[in-house]
Formats: C-alpha cells, structure tokens, sequence
C-alpha cells in the first residue's frame, strides 16, 4: 500500500483536492475515519491520510509516508539538507508563499543582509547581547544567515504573529512567511532588498527513507504517470530510491 | 572516536594517570582547579556566543520551561564565575572536565569529550602572560610523554592593525575585521575596494534623513534609537563617496593574508609586503617575534613553528595570538591542544571593563590516541 498526505485543512486543501480533480482523480473520504482518511475512486492500493501540513514534512522525514503534499518551506524547515532524505516531484502552482527577512520600516538605513549585518555587529558592541531574530524557521534563517555571513544574532522561537515581534519588543527582526506583504507592511516592516530566504510553493514529495517495496513502487509509478503523463516523473525518483 | 564513546576500565585508568600529571603541572604553577557545573543557562553560550557555538551546543528544556545547555566548553562558565565573584586578579584556573559538542554532518566524531586546560584572566603584561600560556601548553604535552608534535600560530592583532593601516571608511574597517574569519570572503571584499568601481552617490542630508524616518511614524524603532538610525544613515551616504582602497594596497594585503609556512620565513614575507604597502605594523611583529623566542627557549625545533596570517579564522571569541599544537595519530595530522587571547570575554559576561584573559585547552584523549598509535 503506497501512502500519499495531504494537508487536512484551508487553502492548501481545497487547492490540493481542485489539483487532483483536474486529472479526474476523484477524492472519496473513508467511513469512520473522522476524515482522516480517504481514496481515490478505483486506486484502491494508494491510501491517502490528511495530516496538518507541518506534520506531513515531518513524516515524510521519518519515512512513516511515502508521499506527501505540503509547503516547500516546511520541507526544507524540517530537512536544511534534502538529498538522500526527501525528494521534490513537483512543484504544483500553488500555496505561493515567500520565506523573508523582514527589518522594521524606520530602519531607514537598512535596505540589504549587508547593512543588517552591520547594525547586528554593532547592536552586540553597545548592549552586550546579541539581536533578536523572531522565527519559527530557525533552520533556513541559520542556513541563510550564514550565506549572508551574520554571525552577531540569536534566534527566539516564535510561536505564533510573528509579525507583532518588534513592536511588542520581543524580537528586533523576523524571519516569516508571506505571500503579497500586506501584513508585514500593516506592521510596520520592510523586507529587505536581498532577504528573500525562500520563494516557496506546495510541492509533492517523496520520502526516501519510507519502506519502497516492489508493490509500492508499481504503484507509485502508475500514480505518477496519471498525474503528469508528459514529466517522466517516477524515473526521476526511482533513481533516488535504493 | 565513535559519538558515544564507552570508557573501559583501562581507558579510565589512562585518563585519570594523565589527568593527575596534568593538574599536577596545572598547580605546580599556580593554577589551582575548579570545576564549573555540567548543565549550564543556555543564554550565557547563545546571547555571548555566536550561532556558530549555538549550532554546535546542545540546548534543553528544564520542566518549567527554562532554557538549558550542556557546557560547548569550560571557558566561557569559568569566565562568567570569576566575574560573578569578583575575583582578585590576576586569577589562574586549571580545569579537567567533559565537554558536549553536536557535530552536525560529521557523525563519527565524538559528541563528548574531555579537555584539560588553564586560563589566565587579568595579567596586565600581555607578553609575559602569552609566554606563560605557550611554555605550560608545550610543558602539558611533555608531561603527557609527548615531545613529536609542531605548532601553528597567527595573531588576530596583526590583521585588525592592517586594516586600520587602510584608508577606508571606519565602517567598512570594522566590516573587514568582523569577516576576517571567512575565509574568501575578506578577500573578495578587498579586490572590490582595490579594482571595483567604488560608484559615488549623491550626497544625502541630515534633514532629508529626518523627513524619511518621520514619514515612518508608525514603524517600531526596534531596539534601536531614532539617533542611532539617523547616524548610521548618515554614515553610510558618507561612506558611499568615499569607498576606494589603493588596487597595490589592496593586492599586498590579499597576498599578506595568504601567507603561511615556518615562522620565521613567513614573517620575513610578511616584513617585506608591509613594506611594499608602506605600512607599519612593528609592535605586532615583535610581539610574533617574543613568541618565537618562548619557544626557542623551550627547545622547540624552529622548523616546527607554523606561522599562518589568516590563522584563528574560525575560532569565534579569540581576540589576539591564538595557536594551536598538533601531533599524528594513525589517521594523520591532528589537533591536541589549542588556545589564545580572549580580550572581550569578560567584559561581555558583565565585568565593568576590558579584562586581559589568555587561556589553553588540551584534548586529553586524542594525546593518549596519539601516543598509542602515533608515529
């Protein structure tokens, strides 16, 4: 049995059941299973389980799925190394969201990663600690902070509206997600020039750790194959299974 | 070394015997041992250090919610001990203790280990400070039976003095300094000031500045002072006019920055490219030389003094000298000891001035691995 998540509520939902729709697969929840699990109509061997899209990154890592449909920052949040682990089959043209590096707007004289580094030196140098870097990307905001080599910075967890960290005084910058901006700028920041970490999309990913059998990978090649016919896409993860 | 390393009854044995000659030592010269505790607050190591400790340290949870780690290393608590008690200086601490260290991409190095070292916090004599800390590091090795092994050494003071020896804007002097320990980096950053187009901008106003941060009312100023931005804006227009390094000035520093090889040799290139640049930089070469000299004396083989400009790079909080004791074990070269000048640590865990602090750390385990398989 190959199983395939996909997210269990909102946007990324809907637009996930519209997407498989359009390839006239057609989504039939399971009895009793409290929709958390489904089908597709005559592909009795593919077991669909709509889990939260954190939660599908996760157990694609682990390997306790096959496949996955969830956000690309997800993904790379919980894997900063893919290769061996988890591979991207294809991005599907929605769930567009930015991973930034937002500044507030009074920092006039902020614009770059070049000029936060500086003002991070320098804020260590006068109070003695480092800034504060609200997230709760805290892989990709190492990864990409070291690219942009700021080392005089700390991150704080963010648990949730981590936007209102600089004005709450919690964080001075923050590392979040966004899709036109709006909210960022509703509070008061700027994304700098050169601060987009991520532009992210809802992707569908294997797990390379997950249990491939021979049935399991019929399956999944023929499941493929009806998703996009022209993309040769199972060949391209075959070679990454062992 | 696998990453959970089990100790036998006769690995223990070993340890300790070196451990006892070690403290031995350590005391002989008025280093007296302590022992910091284990589980740590983590914002010591994550607020004072920067994520690149962060990332190597491991942080826990307590049950109420209080963010912990277990020590990365015994410098950092033994710091911020001796300035929570105020202790008289100059201070002589030896310790001998596990540290914990997540290797991350590097899974068959150990996670725990030990490290047996001194630290010297608060002898204003720098150079007899520095001689103590090298001739107790070489005289540590001996006392663990171990006299084959060679020495690499550079001065952080040497590029920071270079830099300031530049005609650039203070800014991007301490930008230079900060970056010194990316490799590549640094130099890059100088064949854009020696050969770039240094583009001017049009000047900007104090006023014009003002009116662009009013317009911005509503924004948080976060952390920062209205004054501190405006400052900083103007700096930097400032800066933007200015921005063009001499390409031979800039070439000769690259080229300085690259130099490495047997101490004496390489500090003679040095001589003769500061030269070239007409720079002067006569104190932090003697300094390299006083060095040398220690080690002279201590019958170490001068072919065996490494000099390497760029060197203490990597190492996060070292400010001044730093150097590093190598030996052979039956894989190939491999660190067993380090150490250097940590100038700034006090003062950032909260002493209320600069305090001179020097300090050495041995990898005891990887002595006795040398020793046994060693060449």
């Amino acid at each position: 049995m190959l199983t395939l998540a996909i997210p269990s509520k909102g946007r990324l939902k809907d637009n996930c059941n519209a997407w498989f729709a359009e390839r006239g697969m057609v989504m039939e929840m399971a009895a009793g299973a409290r929709g958390y699990r489904a089908s597709f109509a005559g592909m009795p061997e593919v077991e669909v389980m709509l889990l939260s899209a954190g939660e599908i990154a996760s157990s694609l890592l682990a390997g306790d799925i096959h496949l996955g449909i969830t956000g690309e920052d997800l993904l790379r949040e919980e894997a900063p190394e893919l290769t061996g682990r988890m591979q991207l089959i294809k991005p599907l043209g929605f769930g567009f969201a930015d991973v930034v590096v937002a500044v507030s707007g009074a920092w006039i004289d902020v614009a770059t990663m070049a000029d936060l580094d500086d003002v991070c030196a320098a804020y260590a140098g006068k109070h003695k600690r480092r800034l504060r870097v609200a997230t709760k990307y805290a892989q990709l905001t190492r990864s990409f902070f070291a690219q942009a080599r700021i080392s005089d910075y700390r991150i704080v967890a963010s648990a949730g509206a981590t936007e209102g960290a600089p004005a709450a005084g919690t964080a001075e910058v923050i590392v979040d997600i966004t899709t036109t901006g709006a909210t960022l700028r509703d509070n008061g920041l700027k994304i700098l020039d050169d601060g987009v970490i991520l532009k992210s999309q809802a992707q569908l990913a294997a797990s390379l750790s997950a249990d491939w059998d021979a049935d399991v990978r019929k399956t999944c090649e023929s499941l493929l194959n009806k998703l996009d016919p022209a993309a040769a896409l199972y060949p391209a993860l075959a070679a990454q299974l062992r | 070394m696998p990453a959970f390393p089990y100790y036998d009854s006769k690995a223990i044995e070993a340890l300790n015997g070196q451990a006892v000659s070690l403290l031995g030592l350590f005391a002989s010269r008025g280093y007296g041992r302590e022992e910091p505790a284990v589980l740590q607050p983590a914002e010591i190591f994550l607020d004072r250090s920067g994520e690149e400790i962060r990332r190597r340290t491991f942080t826990l949870m307590d049950p109420s919610g209080r963010e912990l780690c277990l020590r990365p290393d015994l410098t950092i608590p033994i710091c911020r001990a001796a300035v929570e008690a105020r202790r008289s200086l100059p201070a002589r601490i030896a310790y001998n203790g596990l540290v914990f260290r997540h290797q991350p991409g590097e899974p068959h190095r150990p996670m725990q280990f030990f490290q047996a070292g001194v630290e010297l916090l608060g002898l204003e004599d720098r150079a007899a400070g520095e001689t103590e800390i090298l001739s107790l590091a070489v005289d540590a090795l001996k006392v663990c039976g171990l006299s084959d092994f060679s020495i690499r050494m550079g001065d952080l003071t040497l590029f920071n003095a270079l830099v300031d020896a530049l005609a650039l804007p203070v800014g991007w002097r301490s930008r230079l300094k900060r970056h010194f320990w990316r490799a590549g980096y640094v130099e890059n950053l100088l064949h854009w000031l020696g050969h770039g187009d240094g583009q001017a901008r049009p000047p900007v106003s104090r006023a014009e500045i003002e009116a662009l941060l009013d317009a911005r009312a509503d924004a948080p100023l976060a952390g920062r002072s209205r004054e501190e931005i405006i400052a900083r804006a103007l700096d930097r227009a400032a800066e933007a006019a200015k921005l063009r390094l001499d390409a031979k000035v800039a070439d000769a520093v690259a080229q300085l920055l690259d130099i490495s090889g047997p101490a004496e040799e390489a500090l003679a290139k040095v001589r003769a490219l500061l030269a070239t640049a007409g720079i002067n930089l006569d104190p932090q070469l003697a300094a390299m030389d006083a060095r040398l000299a220690t080690l002279k004396s201590l019958n170490i083989d001068p072919a065996r003094v490494q000099f390497t400009a760029h060197f203490g790079r990597n190492m996060e909080y070292y400010t001044g000298f730093v150097f590093e004791l190598w030996a052979q074990d039956k894989e190939g070269p491999v660190q067993i000891a380090g150490g250097g000048r940590y100038d700034s640590m006090m003062e950032m865990l909260g002493a209320k001035k600069p305090v001179s602090a020097i300090g050495v750390a041995i990898r005891t385990e990887r002595v006795l691995a040398t020793k046994r398989g060693g060449t």
